[in-house]
Parts: structure tokens; C-alpha cells; sequence
């Protein structure tokens, strides 16, 4: 398994390479000059002038020597200036630094969250099968899922901050809702909205993909065993049902992972987040390419690398499975 | 005689039964399906709008209205054109720049259908073709197409729309303007038409992945069957026993895929507007129109909400009417 394992993370090096390649070429030859983008298209400048930006900014050098900068630039964790100028002077590392620790937050609560939410969802759903309390989880999680997030997240705002006091104010309590926008920390009662609309849109992959496998499982001889032998139902829906029905379950992380990415980046913008996500789509937006080049390389490594733990764990939930 | 007392008989038998159609089927169960007849109604109901919404709205869709002291906040009276409320004469209001809100709505519809109508017939095209190439060929052409599907599977759908229409405007605003010099067509002026083309050309492009690898399984097992070896041997040209042999036979689970594609396709061209890489204003899509309220929905929250009530009942309408299609037309499949 160490092997294994080391073989996966020196693996890890040239997919990055390969990535950071087909970034930069995208980024090398797609139209617009840097610096038109950056002074703006209706900007004329001096002929003169651009020549000697471009020898500043080293865009006048062939195409192998500038990713080779690049690359070597970044391997000693210089991740470059984005292109925008006079509006901060901030580098892509600093921004990095600034803003990936607020997205990570927050998508590591929603997938805690997720877990914790989903898999108990999915199993009630699968030992409740065909009662209501089924049907219920089920379809739940089917509408919570197929409400987009930019139709969600403003609905979810209206419905808490306007009509929830008026309505509270009927039944006699007074409660100010503050506006849910904007980032104080993991803990504070504005994240609240954010993560709970993360959650309710990815939950249905998770509670599908557990209900699912517990019921493949739990008509089981060894389920079967396991009771005629008097254990507590709970420890045999924890110990012999949900281990075994786990697998698909953490086969699906990446998809989750991805999900809530992709949800990231609506709702960094609707809550004015200022996180990584929305990081990644504001340059995507102003064609910053150094910056686009820096998140689509950090966004990779975390799939990847998350892609290596569900691997790995595997073998945590099931020992039949054998690394080579 | 008694010969023709049976066969007298048999066509009398024939005659009685009534002839039941495969379509006729899969509709009678398609009826009985409730969630999928209220697919179908939202359909209908985004279809007609989308169809005869402009000749129905009660204003035009790009134009403001400019009306004095509609201010929200008091302050002095001045002609500012901003957020007339409900009311007769706009039955939703009006948006931050005095446009009909619900005019702009009807016109949102024609945009949804139009993107995943166009988006639809271009994406099976190239996924039907790519996928034909991959199965026929196998080899080297093969694992290069495949590896491309790969690498698009493996990336969020979103995320290469909003690269691609980002990276490919500047191109195709450049290509249209030599066009315009060299043909003088009125059109190309039109930035809302240069919206659209983009917008397509990044959805087409996400979304032709699925098909190819879909008709490239079916067109594997299919190359496989007699039928083709006979027409090899007849010596007929490859891109005919292609196009009239292969394809045809492998298209038949696409059918019933494309319904619940759509309701994803709106939600792509909704998001790429929200971020002002797809549909961009003056035109009108559901998108843009939240993302453009979106600053006042404290003030104003219909004007979020509308949109966004719409384009989340089209996707559940197109959604079930798929599910439904599906049960209908693949009756065997056990339905979990």
C-alpha cells in the first residue's frame, strides 16, 4: 500500500505538468494580447510603449522559454502578478493565500455536512423502503437537487430575511434577520444559508447512491445472521450494513467534490463570498490568464489528490480490495 | 367452401382487433404517467411562449419606459425610468432599466428553446459523428476520441461552457465583423445575434460528449452483425453503411435521453448568462435577468424570483416529461 501510494503521488507530477501545458497553451495563444486586455480593447497605446511593456513583462520570448519560466517560477511557489493593474497589488499567491482558506471552509463543512446528513438519510430511506418516511427523503432530495442554485440561493434569501420575520411578527416574535451576505468567519450565522443550499442540492447523489446499496445488502445472509444471533439493530446496520454499502457511496465523492465546486462558484457570487471559486470564474470573466492558469492548476491538484484518498480508502472500507 | 368460411373468418378476426401502434402505446402510457402530463403541459405551455411570446407581449422586450417620480426611495422627482411596480399597464413591473419585466420573461422563454433546440440538433450532430468514427475505425482514431470524451467527462460541465465562451468571443466577434465588411448583412450588427452564435457554439461543444460515447458502444456491438459484413463484402462505401446502416439502427436510445437533456441545457445557458458569459443585455434570458436584480432583491424580491420560478419549472417540466418518455417508450425497463 506505501508503494502503491508513492507510485500515485509520483504520478501526480507529470498529469500536473500535462495539465499546467494545456492551460498555458490555451492561455499562450488565445486571441487577445495580454496587455489589450489588461489597458482594455478601446485603449490604444504607442507602438513604442507596447514593445517595451512586452519586453517588461517578458511576452516578447518564444513560447518554450516563457512556460519554462512559468513552470520553474512556480516550482520555487511564485505564482506570478495577474494581469489587472491598478487595482491592488496583490499577487496571484497572496490572493491564493487570502482566498482559497474560505472556500476550503466552506466546502469541507458542506461535505462534512453531506456525510453526516446523507448517509443516515439514505439509510432510513432504504430500511423504511416504500413507507412514506421513503418517499419523503426520496423525493426531498430529488426537488432539492433539481432547484438550480442562482434560483435556490435568491429564494432561500427572500424567503429568510423577508417573509420569515413578517411572518414570524404574526405569530407575536420579533426577530431581525440580518442580511445572510458576505464572509465572517466559518462560524458565523451568515454561512448558514450558504452551506445549508450547498447541502440540500448535493444531497440527492449521496442518499440515492446509500439507499441503494443498503438495500442490496439488506437481504443478506450474513445481515440475516447478524440479527438471528441478537445484535442490536444498531450495531448491525453500522457494522455489517453500512460498510459493505459504503463503496459506492465514496466512488461518488469526486462527483460530490465537483458538484460543490461548481455550487461554489454561484454561491460566492450570490453571497458575495469572497472565496476561491469565485475567484476562479472573475478571471475566467476578465480572461486574467495568469490567474486562470494558477486555480485551474490548484483545482486539479485537489481533485487529483482527492481522487487518491477515495482510492485509498478503499481498502479502509474493504479489505478485499489489494493495491498492486 | 370451408376454406373460405376460415379465411372469411380470419380476416373478420383481423378486422376486430384494433391495430395498436407502437406510438400509440407509448403515449397511452405516457397519459397515464401523471408527473409526466404535467411535464408535458410546462413543455407545451414554454413551447407556445416561446413560439408566440413576442407577438403576445404587451410591450417590446428591449423597450424602456421612462416615467417620472418612480423612484423608489423618496428624493426628488426626476425622470428616472427605474422599476415601475405591478400594475395594468405592466403586469410584473418593470426592470431597473424600465423594461416590461413580463415581456422580457416571454422573451426568455424563446431563448431557453431556441438555445437548447439549436444546442441539441448541433451537439448530437458532432457526438454522432465522432461516435460513428470512433466505432467504425476502432484504433488509433478511436482511442484519440475517446480520450477526448474522457478528458470532458472529467471536468465540470459549467466550467469548460464558461472557458469556452469566454475564450472563443474575441475570435468570433472578429470573424463576424470581416464578415459584415465583406457582405454588408444587417444582421451581424446585432450583438444579441453574436450572443447567440457564442452561447451555441460553447453549449454544442460541452455537450456532444455523452452521444459519442453512447452511439460509438452502440456502433461497436452493431459492426459486429452480419448485416454489415454482408455490405462489406457488397463492397459498399464505408460512409454510406455509416450514415445509412449504423447510425440509423444506433440512434434509437438517444431519443429518449434528449427531453431530460434539455432541462440541463437551460440551466447551462441560465448560469452562463448569470455571469454574463452567454446572453448578454439588452437581450433577454432568465439568467441575466436574476443576475441583473439580483443587487435589489431586498427592495424588489418578485424580480428575482419570477425568472428564476420559470426556469426552475421548465427544468422539473422537460425533466419529468424525459422520465416519462423513458417509462413509456422502454417498457420492459423496471422502473426503481
Amino acid at each position: 500500500m506505501l508503494i502503491y501510494t508513492l507510485r500515485r503521488v509520483v504520478l501526480f507530477f507529470p498529469v500536473l505538468l500535462a495539465i499546467l501545458f494545456i492551460t498555458f497553451t490555451f492561455g499562450f495563444y488565445a486571441p487577445g494580447d495580454p496587455l489589450e486586455i489588461q489597458f482594455g480593447e478601446d485603449y490604444v497605446l504607442d507602438e513604442e510603449v507596447l514593445a517595451r511593456l512586452r519586453t517588461l513583462y517578458g511576452l516578447d520570448r518564444p513560447f518554450w522559454v516563457q512556460f519554462g519560466d512559468y513552470v520553474w517560477k512556480l516550482a520555487q511557489g511564485d505564482m506570478g502578478e495577474p494581469l489587472r493593474v491598478g487595482r491592488g497589488k496583490q499577487s496571484i499567491g497572496e490572493m491564493v493565500l487570502e482566498a482559497f482558506p474560505v472556500s476550503a471552509q466552506i466546502g469541507l463543512a458542506s461535505g462534512v455536512l453531506l456525510i453526516v446528513i446523507g448517509i443516515p438519510l439514505g439509510t432510513l430511506a432504504a430500511s423504511r423502503q416504500n413507507t412514506w418516511i421513503d418517499y419523503v427523503i426520496v423525493t426531498g432530495s430529488i426537488v432539492g437537487s433539481s432547484i438550480h442554485v442562482i434560483v435556490l440561493a435568491p429564494l432561500m434569501m427572500v424567503i429568510t430575511v423577508l417573509w420569515l420575520p413578517d411572518f414570524l411578527e404574526l405569530l407575536g416574535i420579533t426577530w431581525n434577520n440580518r442580511i445572510p451576505i458576505g464572509w465572517h468567519g466559518l462560524f458565523s450565522t451568515r454561512t448558514i444559508l450558504p452551506i445549508s443550499i450547498l447541502v440540500v442540492t448535493g444531497l440527492l447523489g449521496i442518499v440515492r447512491l446509500t439507499r441503494a446499496g443498503v438495500l442490496e445488502v439488506i437481504r443478506q445472509n450474513y445481515v440475516r445472521t447478524a440479527r438471528a444471533k441478537g445484535l442490536f439493530e444498531r450495531r448491525v446496520v453500522s457494522k455489517h450494513m453500512l460498510k459493505n454499502s459504503l463503496t459506492p457511496v465514496l466512488t461518488s465523492m469526486g462527483l460530490t467534490l465537483s458538484g460543490l465546486v461548481t455550487g461554489a462558484v454561484f454561491i460566492e457570487r450570490i453571497f458575495a463570498i469572497p472565496g476561491f471559486a469565485g475567484m476562479g470564474i472573475n478571471a475566467f470573466q476578465a480572461r486574467d490568464y495568469p490567474v486562470i492558469l494558477a486555480t485551474t492548476m490548484i483545482g486539479a491538484t485537489i481533485i487529483i489528490l482527492a481522487n487518491l484518498l477515495v482510492d485509498l480508502g478503499y481498502g479502509l472500507l474493504d479489505p478485499r480490495v489489494r493495491y498492486e | 367452401m370451408s376454406e373460405r368460411a376460415v379465411r372469411a373468418t380470419t380476416i373478420e378476426d383481423f378486422e376486430e382487433v384494433k391495430q395498436r401502434s407502437l406510438w400509440l402505446d407509448a403515449f397511452e402510457r405516457l397519459v397515464r404517467n401523471k408527473t409526466a402530463v404535467f411535464g408535458l403541459f410546462v413543455v407545451a405551455v414554454i413551447l407556445f411562449l416561446a413560439v408566440f411570446g413576442s407577438v403576445l407581449a404587451p410591450h417590446d422586450y428591449l423597450e424602456t419606459f421612462m416615467r417620472s417620480g418612480s423612484q423608489p426611495h423618496d428624493g426628488p422627482t426626476i425622470n428616472w425610468p427605474i422599476w415601475e411596480s405591478w400594475g395594468t399597464d405592466y403586469w410584473l413591473g418593470t426592470d431597473k432599466v424600465g423594461r416590461d419585466i413580463m415581456s422580457r420573461l416571454m422573451h426568455g422563454a424563446r431563448t431557453a428553446v431556441f438555445a437548447a433546440a439549436i444546442t441539441i440538433i448541433l451537439g448530437q450532430a458532432i457526438g454522432i459523428t465522432m461516435g460513428a468514427i470512433a466505432g467504425y475505425f476502432k484504433g488509433v482514431v478511436d482511442d484519440i476520441i475517446m480520450r477526448i470524451v474522457d478528458v470532458l467527462f472529467s471536468f465540470p460541465d459549467f466550467l469548460f461552457a464558461a472557458f469556452l465562451s469566454a475564450s472563443i468571443r474575441t475570435p468570433i466577434v472578429k470573424i463576424i465583423g470581416d464578415l459584415k465588411q465583406q457582405t454588408g448583412w444587417g444582421i451581424l450588427d446585432e450583438t444579441i445575434f453574436i450572443d447567440y452564435i457564442i452561447l451555441f457554439g460553447a453549449l454544442a461543444m460541452v455537450n456532444w460528449s455523452g452521444t459519442a460515447r453512447l452511439i460509438r458502444g452502440q456502433i461497436l456491438s452493431l459492426r459486429e452483425q452480419d448485416f454489415i459484413r454482408a455490405e462489406i463484402a457488397l463492397g459498399m462505401p464505408t460512409w454510406l453503411i455509416i450514415r445509412k446502416h449504423l447510425v440509423p439502427n444506433a440512434i434509437a436510445p438517444l431519443v429518449v435521453g434528449i427531453s431530460g437533456a434539455i432541462g440541463g441545457i437551460l440551466l447551462l445557458e441560465s448560469s452562463l448568462s448569470f455571469f454574463g458569459l452567454g446572453i448578454q443585455p439588452p437581450a433577454a434570458s432568465w439568467g441575466d435577468m436574476i443576475n441583473t436584480a439580483l443587487p435589489q432583491w431586498r427592495l424588489y424580491p418578485w424580480e428575482v424570483l419570477m425568472p428564476g420560478i420559470l426556469l426552475g419549472t421548465a427544468v422539473f417540466g422537460f425533466n419529468y416529461l424525459g422520465d416519462g418518455l423513458n417509462d413509456a417508450l422502454n417498457p420492459r425497463q423496471i422502473r426503481r
